[in-house]
């Protein structure tokens, strides 16, 4: 565990002590990137809000819900604001097709986008090393997991919109997940 | 039970990516109580791929959340009552206005849990609910247990496709501080927990609940401690029974 995850652990035990400057400093280190994923996967700002209000407001409600014996604190928690933003957006197409995705949601190529937004040193470097990792997986595998994890879909959905067998799906899910673990593992 | 690991390893990859469905998920959520917990080698892997799935958020552009998101986070922290507060009363269009959802889809499978996320929903649920109404589906009584407030009894109205169930509460009481409420679907006395657990707020409870009526014939929702996955319902704190129909 290096020191940032330590930090993120002394805060969340503040915020289970009902301090609000630790809970104004966790939204601080990690509102920029929940929004940002919250935007990604929903393409519409009130909705991301609102997944973004949503999960802060579970980790006051009930901040014993992060195990830190499970992991990160910055794992746990943009786990939470991604499975919000996927129920999110899955509620949403089902009353309505979702119309085209705004322009300046589109993943970024080659320039860091995060250069204009101001974070801390570590999320940056994480940031880096995430999107190095997925660079190194082949376009079919980041193909599936860009349209599982981003857009919400199920494998099924997947295979349809493919036209590739479920099982395809799966390995392909599969492998990317597995290199992604050893490229990503911390020490 | 031998389990096949590498079976295994694709059902808790799609899951952590919230990307099973149908026959898949209902296995996943087999294999998470059965086989899981007791092995070390999935329990790390599960990890381990919840590790990448919360590190997969950084591939999106950071943004700036409005400036007005904090001051909003401030005051419903203002709001969220950590014990009882008392219920207010409303009409049903209310509740959906005001509400909290929860998704089941595919029988008891993969759960989506959210908050109704903006006025345009809500009145898109409200409707859906006030044309099940319309379209004959008889109000079910979901009936408060033991000493659960009466008066906190909750309704259940069958959406006319039959697997779509709206499940509604004005005077749903707070969970106990660190508990939230599980909902549970029942066959045969077997019970299996619908993987997320949700909160009223203030007293106001919208489920929306797509299941295999041919598999499960009750729900039952429980109190249940934060954090942890319960196995069987718990039968001291509130709770509420209905019969699916």
């Amino acid at each position: 565990m290096d020191e940032d995850d330590r930090h993120d652990l002394e805060l969340h035990r503040l915020v289970s002590a009902r301090e609000r400057s630790a809970f104004d400093e966790l939204y601080r280190r990690y509102g920029r990137s929940a929004y940002g994923v919250a935007l990604r996967v929903t393409s519409q700002d009130l909705i991301a809000q609102e997944v973004v209000q949503d999960a802060f407001l579970a980790l006051w409600r009930a901040p014993e819900a992060f195990d830190p014996a499970r992991g990160a604190f910055r794992s746990f928690f943009l786990s939470l604001v991604h499975h919000r933003a996927v129920d999110a957006v899955r509620r949403e197409e089902r009353l309505r097709r979702r119309t085209e995705r705004a322009a300046n949601l589109e993943p970024a190529t080659g320039e860091d986008p995060a250069e204009d937004v101001v974070e801390d040193a570590y999320l940056r470097v994480r940031r880096k090393e995430v999107r190095a990792a997925l660079a190194t997986l082949p376009p079919a595998q980041q193909q599936v997991l860009e349209m599982a994890y981003f857009e919400g879909r199920t494998q099924v959905r997947i295979a349809e919109e493919l036209g590739i067998p479920i099982g395809t799906v799966k390995t392909r899910t599969l492998a990317a997940m597995r290199k992604l673990r050893e490229a990503l593992r911390e020490e | 039970m031998t389990e096949d690991h590498e079976r295994i390893d694709e059902l808790l990859a799609g899951y952590v990516l919230l990307s099973l469905s149908g026959e898949d998920a209902a296995e996943a959520d087999r294999i998470l109580v059965d086989h899981v917990p007791s092995c070390a080698t999935c329990r790390a892997t599960l990890s381990e791929f919840q590790a990448v799935s919360g590190d997969l958020a950084l591939a999106a552009p950071p943004v700036d959340p409005p400036e007005t998101l904090l001051p909003r986070l401030h005051h419903a922290m203002d709001e969220v009552p950590l014990s009882g507060r008392p219920p207010r009363r409303g009409a049903l269009i209310a509740v959906a206005a005001s509400a909290v959802a929860l998704v089941a889809m595919g029988g008891l499978s993969v759960v989506l849990g959210n908050r109704l996320s903006n006025a345009e929903t809500r009145t898109g649920t409200a409707l859906e609910i006030l044309s099940a109404v319309r379209s004959g589906a008889a109000p079910v009584n979901v009936t408060p247990q033991g000493q659960t407030p009466p008066e906190s009894g909750m309704v259940e109205v069958s959406a006319p496709d039959v697997r779509r169930l709206y499940i509604a509460s004005e005077f749903c009481p707070e969970p106990a501080p660190g508990h939230a409420y599980q909902l549970w679907l029942g066959s045969d006395g077997d019970w299996t927990p619908v993987w997320r657990m949700f909160w009223p707020d203030e007293g106001v409870l919208l489920l929306e609940i797509e299941v295999d009526v041919a598999r499960y014939d009750q729900i039952w929702i429980t109190q249940e401690a934060v954090g942890q996955r319960p196995t069987e319902p718990n039968t001291d704190g509130p709770s509420w029974l209905g019969s699916l129909t």
